[in-house]
């Protein structure tokens, strides 16, 4: 049994052999070489929905030609436009055995699977192979081949010269691109761009947007250039379409946690326990004895059993007890010598009894 | 991160109605929210208040309250607690039912008059709520 591709469409032709190969794939990866010169057919997705054939495991290039040449592709209009398209630009597929996405792809692998000889001028089997897929598609016939033909003297030329060693022009390239201006999207964005954008992107994607393209010219982006990004993500911006979208929302708002619970959501303590418990330091401002310092001390002594409170917390609480105490200096000064004067009458009173 | 239980009370308040737009809200666009009544926004002032003064009271209180300190500067610590606006007390927060705003027969897990949590419990909208019977 042969090695299966990944089997999108069944192709039913004509001719039928014992070895009927189901398999063929339009999408990269696999490709199935046999013993034989196998030749894997293929199509677009559009084409295979409309032909139903059966290719055989071509034992000869005529046998695969004929085949090709039985093939009625029968398309719509609207994808005849686009083979049209597709047509004309993948024509550079001849050596990659993986693209597999039209029908002129499907010669060009018939005729790289027997590695024919290439020469200056086109090889008469790819003459062949070029008037067979034409009589099968329902596009003018001459012009289909002269077509072909003309792609293929192209890619012969471009595969020659990378074979002598030219290099490839891709600083040409780059200097010929042209940097894109901006266009002014004011709340008209582009629909099918939005709907491939994520929820979580199309703010992000108009913020960058709106921010790069700031940078390119000038400095750094304006007051007006910041409120004119937020407006197009306040536009862009849809109603959730459902709980779960909602659920996002709330999430990025913070209205929800994340979930697996983080216990240590909104703790950033990146601090050792020792600071937490250690607040001596603190104090060091503070007058040593008195009962001030007893308080403070006391203080300290229940931040340090706290864990609720991060070190700068503590500090804070410590700092206004100083502030505190520094304001009310003065008075503390009259209440001290009011202390002793009332120590000292207390005194003499007891002296005197 | 979430803050204590008074604020999530609040936040709830928003969630469902309002009295008046008084704070403009994190989402994009204009959002009008109605607190249930009047008296529901008051609490959720003094909530706000409240928050905002914690730290304060809590040192204030902290030399009012011992008797290492004299007595004299405990004395100007009460004037300075008494000065402060009347809402920043915790002890005028009223624990309102978060839906119809009743200020009495409020369950506190749920935040919820006991009406309310009748009516929703025999909806089968609490999750894990049963009638009992033994």
């Amino acid at each position: 049994c042969f090695p299966r591709l990944c089997v999108t469409y069944t192709f039913s032709l004509p001719i039928l052999s014992s070895k009927t190969q189901k398999c063929f794939s339009t999408s990269t990866g696999f490709y199935n070489k046999e013993d034989e010169s196998a030749t894997s057919t293929d199509s677009s997705a559009e084409k295979a929905s409309e032909n139903q054939e059966k290719a055989t495991p071509g034992n000869s290039k005529k046998n695969t030609l004929n085949i090709i040449s039985e093939m009625k592709v029968e398309l719509s209009s609207k994808k005849k436009f686009q083979l049209l398209k597709k047509l004309k630009s993948k024509k550079q597929t001849k050596d990659q055995p993986e693209s597999l996405e039209s029908a002129s792809s499907m010669f060009q692998k018939a005729t790289a699977d027997s590695k024919a000889k290439r020469s200056k001028p086109l090889n008469p089997e790819l003459v062949e192979a070029a008037s067979a897929v034409a009589s099968s598609l329902p596009f003018d016939r001459k012009r289909t081949v002269s077509d072909l033909l003309a792609q293929l003297r192209k890619h012969e030329e471009a595969t020659d010269a990378q074979k002598r060693g030219e290099t490839t022009n891709i600083s040409n390239v780059i200097a010929d691109m042209k940097i894109g201006k901006r266009r002014l999207n004011r709340g008209v964005s582009r629909p099918s761009s939005q709907i491939s954008f994520d929820d979580d992107d199309v703010q992000g994607d108009m913020l960058q947007r709106g921010i790069r393209s700031e940078f390119a010219g000038k400095s750094s982006p304006t007051l007006w250039d910041l409120e004119f990004a937020n407006q197009i993500a306040a536009v862009n911006q849809k109603p959730p379409r459902n709980g779960f979208e909602e659920m996002i929302q709330w999430t990025k708002e913070g209205k929800l946690w994340e979930f697996p619970i983080n216990n240590e959501a909104g703790i950033e303590d990146d601090v050792e326990f020792h600071e937490h418990i250690f607040l001596d330091k603190y104090l060091e401002d503070f007058t040593k004895q008195g009962p001030i310092r007893h308080f403070m001390e006391l203080v300290t002594c229940g931040l340090s059993k706290n864990p609720y409170l991060s070190v700068k917390q503590k500090a804070e609480h410590i700092e206004w007890f100083q502030n505190y105490f520094q304001e009310k200096e003065e008075l503390l000064k009259e209440i001290d010598d009011h202390k002793k004067e009332t120590d000292l009458s207390l005194e003499r009173k007891s002296l005197s009894e | 991160m979430r803050h204590a239980g008074k604020m999530a009370a609040s936040m709830l308040g928003w969630a469902l109605r309002a009295a008046r737009q008084i704070f403009p809200l994190p989402c994009r666009g204009q959002v009008r929210g109605y607190y249930v009544d009047w008296r529901m926004l008051r609490d959720v002032k003094r909530r706000k208040m409240a928050y905002e003064y914690a730290d304060e009271r809590l040192r204030i209180n902290a030399l009012r309250k011992n008797n290492i300190l004299p007595k004299e500067l405990q004395e100007i610590a009460d004037k300075e607690i008494a000065a402060l606006p009347r809402d920043s007390c915790p002890v005028r927060i009223r624990n309102r039912c978060v839906l119809t705003s009743r200020p009495r027969g409020v369950k506190r897990r749920w935040r919820l008059s006991r009406i309310v949590f009748r009516h929703l419990a025999d909806h089968s909208q609490m999750s894990g709520i049963q009638r009992a019977m033994w």
